[in-house]
């Protein structure tokens, strides 16, 4: 028997626009909306929240996002799903109960999913001989980081959700689940699918269909080669997934908001595929692996395209665990030199710092000193500096064991306001910031204890 | 002289002190050029100190595009870089300032 639902997506990032996410509750004819609100460093910051008050930790951008979406999401049955409980979702569970109450939605079911955090299992793990290998440096064992660590969770797949969607959660709030999951969940929901009896070209194809609009706007006309061809990003449209699970497998129509600005077509589609993904025919998922390597997109007009021939592989063994360690700080300063020669007094300040830098003790352990507008995104691909810029801006960015050192790192900046050559111009100085490091791993599945509770608002 | 940017689009993202670039043919008949151009080796040359460890090349015939993904490619990754470009994003445009090789 075939089915068809239609899902959209609600955030790209903490900090994201609200409206578009109202538009698509409003007028996108969806039955779930998933929002993704968390980015690799987004758990750590909130664990430290948590830590000083245990009933924070949630992205407070949670509370108004329902706020604002709730009623056209009641008036028109659309369930939500978001990861905006971050550090604590059980205490956003709380006061996403409290605003409904306060917004008069008696019975409004909210669901909460935990089991991500694992900081309470690193030792156990560790005593019984897990190494933790660092997938990007390689680096075995915690010893050297484990007094800094600050947070570690896994990237749970879709089984709390579909759990919660089961006990007819109209609101599903989640820490760290794979982006992904936040669209697989409600489509192994709405289809019937199971873990149990799972057939991983379908559950390929709804990661690969998650993958596609867990950046919300970055598919619809954002971040695009093609940008200048999205009408009124000021009104950018989110996406919306229109999919079909039909007898020779999933297919899906990917749209945005009817009535909205952005783009949707082949490039904006192609470009988000391959978007922060390595080898395309294996990305790997908690929910299972999706091939990028055997679909078809088609262009249908009217921002539509048509994706077939998905496909997938059967789920990893281990979970992606992420551990956040205290890792120094960053100082960082900008200053603006004028005509006339500005690089001239651009190359005297750089000599300045590095003698203050010498005189004040301090050893960086990276030092990043480049012209805003000239070198500082493409480094030496970037050409050479022009001839007689009517400006130039230093940017300085200097990473440190202490904040001490950070912070001279800043004020030594400052000091060019005033010994920089004529004409040199400052903005507002920001003070140093703790580093979060990130060590990315691995974990046994069973190292999760997946749990997740439904309550109705009263 | 030609660049990559002429015959390919391209976009990067981040995870962790990984970066990728999918670079995408501007059309279906310039894909051998893009697969015979974008090599990890040609890759590696071009962005020079940006990139310290493995480039590889992962292919898409099925969309005229390949994945380029390079490690040790963002000064530690997003949260510890003193890099201005935090996650990446203009490793794409940088990549795609990549001059073709003359065909010998």
């Amino acid at each position: 028997m075939t089915k068809r639902v239609r899902i959209g997506s609600g955030s790209a990032y903490w900090g994201d626009m609200f409206e578009p996410a109202v538009a698509l509750a409003e007028r996108g004819d969806v039955a779930y909306i998933g929002f993704d609100l968390l980015a690799e460093l987004t758990m750590s910051i909130f664990q430290r929240v948590k830590a000083k008050d245990p009933d924070k930790g949630y992205i407070p951008d949670l509370l108004t996002i329902l706020r604002m979406v709730l009623p056209a999401a009641r008036e028109h049955g659309v369930r939500l799903i978001l990861n905006g409980g971050a550090a604590n979702p059980v205490a956003a569970g709380r006061a996403a109960a409290a605003l409904a109450a306060e917004m008069g939605l008696k019975g409004l079911r909210i669901g909460t999913v935990t089991g991500d955090d694992i900081a309470g299992q690193l030792d156990d793990l560790a005593a019984a001989g897990w190494e933790f290998e660092n997938l990007d440096t390689g680096e075995r064992r915690l010893d050297r980081i484990r007094g800094d660590i600050v947070a570690a969770h896994a990237y749970i797949g879709s089984e709390g959700i579909m759990g919660a969607l089961a006990d007819g959660a109209d609101v599903v709030i989640t820490g760290r689940v794979a982006d992904s999951a936040l669209f697989v969940a409600p489509l192994m929901h709405e289809f019937g699918w199971s873990f149990d009896d799972p057939d991983w070209d379908r559950i390929g194809a709804a990661i690969t269909l998650g993958h596609l609009v867990e950046c919300a706007e970055c598919v619809t006309g954002g971040m695009s080669n093609v940008w200048e061809a999205a009408c009124s990003p000021w009104d950018i449209g989110f996406p919306i997934l229109d999919v079909t699970d039909g007898p020779d497998g999933v297919t899906a129509v990917l749209e945005k908001t009817p009535g909205s600005g952005g783009i949707v077509n082949l490039w904006t589609v192609k470009e988000h595929l391959l978007y922060e993904t390595h080898d395309p025919a294996s990305y790997l998922m908690p929910d299972g692996i999706g091939n990028f390597t055997t679909l078809r997109i088609e262009e249908l007009g009217d921002d539509r395209v048509l994706i077939t021939g998905m496909s997938g592989r059967a789920r990893p063994d281990m979970l992606k665990a992420q551990i956040g360690y205290r890792d120094g700080w960053i100082g960082e300063g900008q200053v603006v030199f004028s005509w006339p020669d500005a690089p001239g007094k651009a190359q005297r300040a750089t000599e300045f710092l590095h003698h203050r830098f010498a005189r004040a003790g301090v050893d960086t352990l990276a030092l990043d000193m480049r012209f805003l507008g000239v070198d500082a995104l493409h480094g030496d691909v970037a050409p050479p500096m022009p001839a007689d810029p009517a400006e130039l801006c230093l940017r300085v960015a200097g990473w440190t064991r202490t904040r001490e050192e950070a912070d001279v790192v800043r004020r030594e900046v400052t000091h060019l306001w005033t010994v920089g050559g004529l004409g040199t111009a400052f903005g507002t100085p920001s003070p140093p910031r703790p580093v979060i490091g990130l060590w990315p791993t691995l974990v046994p599945r069973d190292v999760v204890r997946l749990g997740w509770r439904v309550e109705e608002v009263t | 002289m030609a660049l990559l940017a002429d015959i390919a689009y391209a976009r990067s993202g981040d995870k962790g002190d990984t970066c990728n670039v999918g670079v995408m043919a501007k059309r279906p008949d310039l894909y051998p050029l893009v697969l015979r151009q974008v090599t990890a080796e040609a890759v590696r040359r071009h962005l020079g100190g940006l990139v310290r460890g493995e480039v590889t090349v992962y292919r898409l015939d099925n969309i005229e595009a390949v994945n380029v993904v390079m490690r040790g490619a963002l000064g530690g990754g997003a949260t510890r870089t003193v890099r201005f470009d935090q996650t990446g994003k203009a490793m794409s445009t940088a990549l795609l300032r990549m001059p073709l090789e003359e065909a010998s």
